[in-house]
């Protein structure tokens, strides 16, 4: 099987000021398609920068990476644009929700960049939000949104596209852990059901626990990377 | 293109957002479309007006001037040289030449009722058949009184009558001009012009007595043409008697003179009309521009609090086309609602103005608003807008992603 992700020695450096940061130094690393990755290390060592760079948010400084086997290192802004848009979906900590569309609204507005018929949009964002338990809150904007609700309409938006990745930087991050749980327990069913594949970036060692595989990222360099029993239980 | 109009709905979101702050970047370019449309149909009336007034004075008319028309203003003015005695036989043998009226014109001090007032007095001859001339042709018609028949009787101007002195003058009353006492035979209708309505009117060789203005015999010459003679045929007719007399008198071969045909005065009247629309369309582009100023600001603003949004956006699948797009539909949208809004309050206003005129027909004024004018400030306003909003839209489009994600309002 050929992987969905590869990374092959990938580096970042910042430039601050006169002093030169290296937040990545030389990962390399295959995902496969449909596996649920969580790559974990404490503040500052360098796994958003990493993450952003596997979400084609980010270019790298050097090294090579390959989404579904073409290296995006050497694509146009326009092709990154098409292909966050086709292949991945974002779930951030801050829910990262447009604020003055209602809750329908932003699960469709990626659709809307695919070129996708109002129709069509419509009837998938009304499909997501219920499946989610948000039939009632369609539209509603995210100000009248609890965190828990606002992160169940980020999900909705990263799948709006139906993505082969989901992407998600410390998504329970701003929710109480019963919300985080829950949060958890809808990416797993996701990953589940559908057979996506999740990356998920955090600190939080409860989060780690339901994945199947765990990077473990220490100063910007792979520590240790293990295959683990996926856990469903919440440990606190 | 099905995307273009959910960038539409987007952007009028976004509008809707800020509704304050768009508002005042509409009205900004509402002010600034305001004034051209105001100020345009103001002076396209002015020129419907003028012509208007030119087409009364027919084609049987011809005006010949001392002075090049180049600075005929100048000698209109301030007066200048003179036609002469000979100047104006020389008029009267042109071909196509039916009377020749002079006329000549000064300020000076009117006595009314123990009140002394700056006025003009003017002479023209031959009185008699000139006063013929100018009801028929130029309609010179009497609101009090009866026209003049003696020497010592004069016509005044209806400003001369209204405005000039304190008490009202009438037909029959006596006023004094160097110590000489006349009678007001006859008061004139309003003919157009102040300066016309502030006249009083006398014999030429009265005037003449009067003033000791001895050497020229007329400041202007007004030539009534022979029923049907083609005005343009009798003008070059003028123009080379004219030219003969003057050549051998002054020995010099310049034009100082000028004949002018009613359709050579709305050359004229239209030139100085263009230049005053150019100057119009200068200044209120400008206002235009200021409101163009406001929308990049407002834009640049909008850019820089959404900077985030933008992120999200380009994380979520947006190419760069498709947020210069939406910023720059933010931008037309603010431009053609400015226009739409100073088109409809300067028609209003042209409208008020018009509708006035009709209500006191002394206000002698039309005001026109041409289809050109819609067009142009419709256009101007939204180009404008769009070219405001580009730089703005650019930035945004231009943002990295993970930066623009990163910023924290």
């Amino acid at each position: 099987m050929d992987p969905v992700i590869k990374l092959e020695d990938v580096r970042k450096t910042y430039q601050l000021g006169k002093v030169e940061l290296e937040a990545v130094r030389g990962i390399s690393l295959e995902i496969n398609p449909g596996a649920f990755v969580t790559i974990m290390g404490p503040s500052g060592s360098g796994k958003s920068t990493l993450l952003n760079m596997i979400g084609c948010l980010d270019v790298p400084s050097g090294g090579k990476i390959f989404l579904k086997g073409k290296d995006v290192t050497k694509m146009t802004e326009t092709q990154l644009a098409q292909l966050r848009g086709r292949t991945i979906g974002f779930i951030f900590q801050e829910f990262n929700l447009i604020p003055n569309l209602t809750a329908l609204e932003n699960v469709t507005l990626p659709m809307i960049f695919q070129g996708k018929s109002e129709e069509e949009r419509k009837r998938r964002g009304a499909e997501l939000l219920s499946s989610l338990g948000l039939k009632d809150r369609i539209k509603h904007q995210p100000a009248e949104l609890s965190g828990g609700e606002r992160q169940r309409v980020a999900i909705a938006r990263a799948f709006a596209n139906d993505p082969e990745v989901v992407i998600a930087d410390e998504p329970t991050g701003n929710l109480d852990s019963t919300t985080g749980k829950k949060i958890m327990e809808v990416l797993t069913n996701f990953h589940n059901k559908e057979g996506k594949t999740i990356v998920v970036v955090t600190h939080d060692p409860n989060i780690a626990g339901y994945s199947e595989e765990l990077v473990n990222i220490k100063d910007g360099q792979i520590v240790k990377n293990h295959v683990q029993a996926q856990k469903s239980v919440w440990e606190k | 293109m099905g995307e273009i109009k959910e960038y539409f709905k987007i952007a009028f979101r976004n509008l809707r957002s800020r509704l304050l702050r768009s508002w005042l970047t509409v009205l900004g370019i509402i002010i600034g479309v305001f004034l051209i449309i105001s100020l345009l149909s103001l002076s396209e009336g002015l020129k419907t007006t003028i012509n208007q007034q030119l087409q009364s004075l027919g084609g049987e008319m011809v005006m010949v001037m001392p002075g090049s028309s180049e600075d005929i203003f100048s000698s209109l003015m301030f007066g200048g040289s003179k036609l002469e005695r000979e100047d104006m036989d020389a008029i009267s043998n042109a071909e196509g030449v039916d009377e020749v009226l002079g006329f000549s014109y000064s300020g000076t001090i009117i006595r009314y009722e123990g009140e002394s007032k700056q006025a003009a007095i003017g002479g023209f001859s031959p009185w008699k058949e000139g006063l013929d001339i100018l009801s028929v042709f130029q309609g010179w018609t009497l609101s009090d009184g009866k026209w003049p028949v003696r020497s010592n009787e004069v016509l005044i101007g209806s400003q001369v009558a209204n405005k000039i002195f304190s008490k009202e003058v009438k037909a029959g009353g006596e006023i004094t001009i160097k110590g000489r006492k006349f009678k007001v035979a006859g008061i004139l209708n309003s003919l157009g012009s102040q300066q016309d309505d502030s006249m009083i009117y006398m014999d030429m060789e009265v005037y003449q007595s009067l003033t000791g203005d001895k050497r020229g015999t007329a400041s202007y010459a007004m030539v009534l043409l022979q029923d049907g003679f083609d005005e343009n045929t009798a003008a070059e007719n003028i123009e080379e008697k004219l030219g003969e007399t003057r050549k051998r008198r002054v020995g010099t071969e310049e034009d100082d003179f000028s004949v002018i045909t009613s359709e050579k005065m709305g050359e004229i009247a239209g030139n100085i009309l263009g230049i005053i629309q150019i100057v119009i369309i200068g200044f209120a582009s400008i206002a235009i521009l200021v409101g163009g100023i406001g929308i990049a600001n407002s834009m640049f603003t909008s850019v820089r609090e959404r900077t985030r949004e933008i992120g999200i956006m380009k994380a979520i699948g947006a190419k760069n086309s498709a947020i210069l797009w939406i910023f720059m539909i933010e931008a037309g949208i603010i431009g053609v609602l400015g226009g739409v809004g100073g088109l409809l309050l300067g028609t209003v206003l042209a409208e008020a103005v018009g509708y006035y005129a009709k209500l006191n027909p002394s206000f002698y004024f039309t005001t026109t608003i041409a289809p050109w004018m819609i067009v142009f400030a419709l256009a101007f306003s939204f180009s404008v807008g769009c070219l405001a909003g580009f730089f703005p839209a650019k930035q945004a489009a231009k943002l990295k992603p993970v930066e623009a994600l990163r910023r924290h309002e």
